[in-house]
């Protein structure tokens, strides 16, 4: 009985295949243009005010959309729900039960994923949308229920219209598989 | 990795288990890159190849699949014709039907066995060994008997709206090859015989 707990450990089957050159390249073109957009925005004009349009799980959702544009994780639905949902509950955690940092993190984290389920959303970078919440320090701190609408929405929506423009230039490339 | 397939491929013929090369080689075809492992994807073929099966097996009925234009004998017909059309039509049964078209019968190859000595194994075999040990003719007992001496009767007949999985039961379970589909009345539609079975869910269209 045992035995079989530990031999699942081992695995069943192989990795994917290796994706080609061209698939590679416009992955990299679709982020280097969707992650400059934020950035860019971010470093020359945002950044000066109270306000910061480019965080952590941005990165973590170019993988996504722009390397894996075929995955039901990397759809709109999924991209917009899951980050704003998880912001809202980052959010909640983090007033709710500051200044026990551990908790809230373990919470909001762990809540997400759970509502990102039951909503059909589920975002792997919403994890680090709802944790960036809580050890974003002063400046996320400050925003409030803002977090969810200005970094998270406004990055996300521009991220979502680079993925549109660019993964529909290629004949091999289509985006999105479904919107909601 | 064989003692995945065979243990997701249970119930499902060995010629459609997929090997995790022929997924790995198909995935490499769709370019850009597929969120799914092999393994995951021959499981989801599996589980939907067989729910396809299902639903195909019982969404056909008799009357989809039966064969209409039938060799039919009547009961006064002298087994020596009767032989004759099953052999002529390549058949190995016919229904035996009454002035009205109603099904009253069926003789097989069988029932001709049956009754030219072979009664022991019933099969063709049985009748080679007894032929070949006797100087007259094995079909002499029978000679002058018409199709209602030999026939099984009734016949066991299905509604043209039987699901083909029930047919399939009935054939199993009574150990025959051919049903006649009958109307309400009980006059002759039609024959499905386990070739048709086959043939309609193999999916190779006729």
């Amino acid at each position: 009985m045992m035995g079989g707990y530990f031999r699942k450990m081992a695995g069943t089957t192989q990795s994917p295949p290796r994706v080609g050159l061209t698939e590679m390249l416009w992955s990299w073109l679709g982020s280097f243009l969707g992650v400059g957009a934020v950035a860019y925005l971010n470093y020359g004009w945002v950044e000066s005010t109270d306000l910061v349009l480019l965080i952590g799980s941005l990165g973590a959702s170019a993988v996504l959309i722009y390397g894996a544009i075929k995955s039901p994780l990397a759809q709109p639905r999924n991209l917009l729900g899951g980050h704003i949902i998880s912001a809202l509950i980052g959010v909640t955690a983090f007033k709710l039960l500051a200044p026990n940092l551990w908790l809230a993190s373990a919470l909001a984290v762990a809540t997400s994923i759970l509502v990102m389920h039951a909503t059909k959303t589920l975002h792997p970078p919403g994890g680090a949308t709802a944790l960036i919440a809580i050890l974003g320090g002063p400046k996320i701190h400050h925003l409030g229920y803002l977090y969810a609408v200005v970094p998270v929405a406004a990055g996300v929506v521009i991220m979502l219209l680079v993925a549109l423009i660019v993964n529909n230039i290629s004949a091999s490339r289509r985006y999105p598989e479904f919107w909601f | 990795m064989s003692e995945e397939t065979g243990k997701q491929g249970s119930g499902l013929p060995p010629g459609l288990a997929l090997k995790d090369e022929d997924i790995y080689e198909a995935m490499k075809q769709i370019p850009g890159y597929l969120d799914i492992t092999p393994g995951d994807f021959k499981e989801v073929y599996y589980l939907a190849y067989r729910r396809a099966l299902e639903r195909l097996s019982r969404s056909l009925t008799a009357g989809e699949i039966m064969t209409r234009e039938v060799a039919y004998v009547h009961p006064d017909t002298p087994l020596a014709e009767v032989a004759a059309i099953m052999g002529r039509r390549g058949v190995s049964g016919v229904p035996v039907l009454d002035g009205d078209g109603k099904v009253v019968g069926v003789i097989s190859e069988k029932d001709f066995l049956r009754h030219m000595g072979a009664t022991e194994t019933k099969n063709f075999m049985t009748l080679v060994a007894g032929c070949l040990k006797t100087k007259g003719c094995v079909a002499l007992p029978i000679k002058k008997q018409n199709a209602a001496h030999i026939m099984v009767s009734p016949a066991v007949t299905v509604s043209p709206d039987t699901p083909v999985k029930e047919v399939a039961a009935i054939f199993t379970e009574q150990n025959i090859n051919r049903v006649a589909v009958a109307d309400a009345a009980g006059r002759l539609l039609g024959i499905v015989s386990r070739g048709d079975i086959v043939k309609a869910t193999s999916g190779v269209r006729p």
